[in-house]
């Protein structure tokens, strides 16, 4: 092994897991002072890079389609890039690598292009595999996502998320886990706080300790078969407001979503501008039957104040999205505005 | 009583398709909207001023208010979508906009 290879590690896991979460807590952390970030989002608007605190020149984001299905090449020179920037003193020095995938994608094949791409090879080694699991919704999404039993088996490390919601552990969900990768320690994380020096410890990738089904999983992909990566009737799109949006226009608008969505909405995330609060967006996040009360930000991450909320769908059409949007906007159009609102309420979903 | 706006026309075409639901929508006379699907008549028109509702949705010639389109949509899809089942909500006290 090159001892100067710089170990790449992958942060998997399904929609709205917990995998931007816990990043941005790791990266707050001393010893991921030194990392290098690539994220690869499913969609047209990309988010997670405002929710980030990485430096700008040891950051890349990845837009073009999901990092499985299309780039498998752009992953492999993307890497190369960041090498070439770090060779010649072109960004923050970093001696660690993160790529957090998109929540659709498929982890062979990009496993499969850091083991054996030859542009990378020798410069960069498989660190570990670390996947979120959403102990809310995690068993359910393991039922019918083949994509998220594939993210869960080739894990190194399985981080549960949401126990705040879902309280302790299932123990149908902790042996469906283990159904899928009984090898991998199970962590928890508590907002995104987990322990650092665990979770992208476990060293190199070592096709011999995972499954059966991961390694045909990889042979696969090494043979170039072709396969459907995403359910066909799972859509991606971003709403983009120049205005801002009434604070009770957006609980409306949730409250719409979850009622009529349900498991449909895969993932909904977003920066909106709040009328009431122009200087501090307030960062949503819904997955399926979960929508949360809204984070706010300290401050706006870049001068771009419009209000982009993506969405992950399964046959949500986009134009009935907007028209709700607009349609609420439209009916508390004669609301008086009130700047102050200590304890208004926001509605949450229940998991089923 | 002041008609339906389009927006709301719209809404309700649009939700009709998301719903995966046959239907129809259409204005009457009035400035309502009529809704017909799953062999319901409904009438969607504007609350009369002095009541505490927005919206006034009548099924099968039972009236009753509606405080938002949220509630109009959750009305509609009742009545026409038998296989609607709306998701349990509980409320969450939370800050709707920052502390200062």
């Amino acid at each position: 092994m090159n001892n100067e290879a710089i170990p790449v590690s992958v942060l998997t896991g399904f929609l709205g897991s917990g995998k931007t979460t816990m990043l941005r807590h790791l990266l707050r952390q001393p010893e991921f002072s030194r990392t290098a970030v690539i994220i690869n989002e499913f969609g047209e608007v990309g988010l997670d890079h405002e929710l980030l605190e990485a430096s700008e020149d040891s950051f890349i984001e990845l837009q073009t389609g999901c990092l499985c299905c299309k780039i498998r090449t752009d992953l492999a020179q993307t890497l190369a890039e960041l090498l070439r920037r770090r060779d010649e003193g072109r960004c923050a020095p970093f001696d660690r690598i993160v790529i957090e995938t998109s929540g659709l994608a498929d982890p062979a094949p990009i496993l499969q292009t850091l083991m054996t791409d030859t542009t990378i090879a020798g410069r960069i080694v498989l660190g570990s595999v670390v996947t979120t699991v959403d102990a809310v919704t995690g068993a359910a999404t393991l039922e019918r996502e083949g994509i998220s039993q594939k993210q869960v088996a080739v894990a190194d490390r399985i981080v549960l998320t949401k126990l705040d919601l879902a309280g302790p552990a299932k123990p149908a969900l902790l042996r469906r886990l283990e159904a899928f990768n009984a090898g991998a320690p199970v962590l928890v994380a508590d907002h995104g706080r987990v322990d650092s020096l665990l979770v992208f410890s476990s060293g190199f990738y070592d096709l011999q300790t995972k499954s059966a089904d991961v390694n045909a999983w990889l042979a696969d992909e090494a043979h170039g078969h072709s396969h459907t990566r995403h359910d066909a009737d799972i859509k991606a799109y971003a709403i983009v407001r120049q205005e801002p949006i009434r604070a009770v226009a957006l609980t409306l608008f949730l409250e719409a979503l979850a009622e009529h969505c349900g498991a449909d909405m895969l993932r909904l995330k977003g920066i909106v501008n709040i009328l009431e609060s122009p200087n501090r967006p307030a960062v949503i996040h819904g997955v399926q039957h979960v929508f949360h009360a809204p984070a706010w930000l300290d401050r706006w991450p870049s001068d771009d104040r419009r209000s982009r909320i993506v969405f992950i769908t399964r046959r949500i059409p986009q134009r009935w999205v907007e028209v709700l949007l607009e349609a609420i906007g439209e009916e508390v159009a004669d609301v008086p505005v009130i700047m102050d609102l200590p304890a208004a309420r926001l509605i949450r979903a229940a998991p089923p | 009583m002041s008609e339906v706006g389009e927006l709301v026309h719209e809404l309700l075409v649009q939700s009709l398709a998301a719903w995966r639901v046959a239907g129809s929508v259409a204005r009457a006379s009035d400035g309502a909207l009529e809704i017909g699907g799953n062999r319901k008549d409904i009438r969607i028109e504007r609350a009369p001023p002095h009541l505490m509702f927005r919206w006034m949705v009548t099924i099968d010639g039972r009236t009753r208010g509606a405080i938002s389109l949220v509630a109009v949509l959750r009305q509609v899809r009742e009545a026409i979508d038998p296989g609607y089942a709306a998701n349990r909500l509980r409320i969450a006290v939370a800050p709707l906009v920052p502390s200062q």
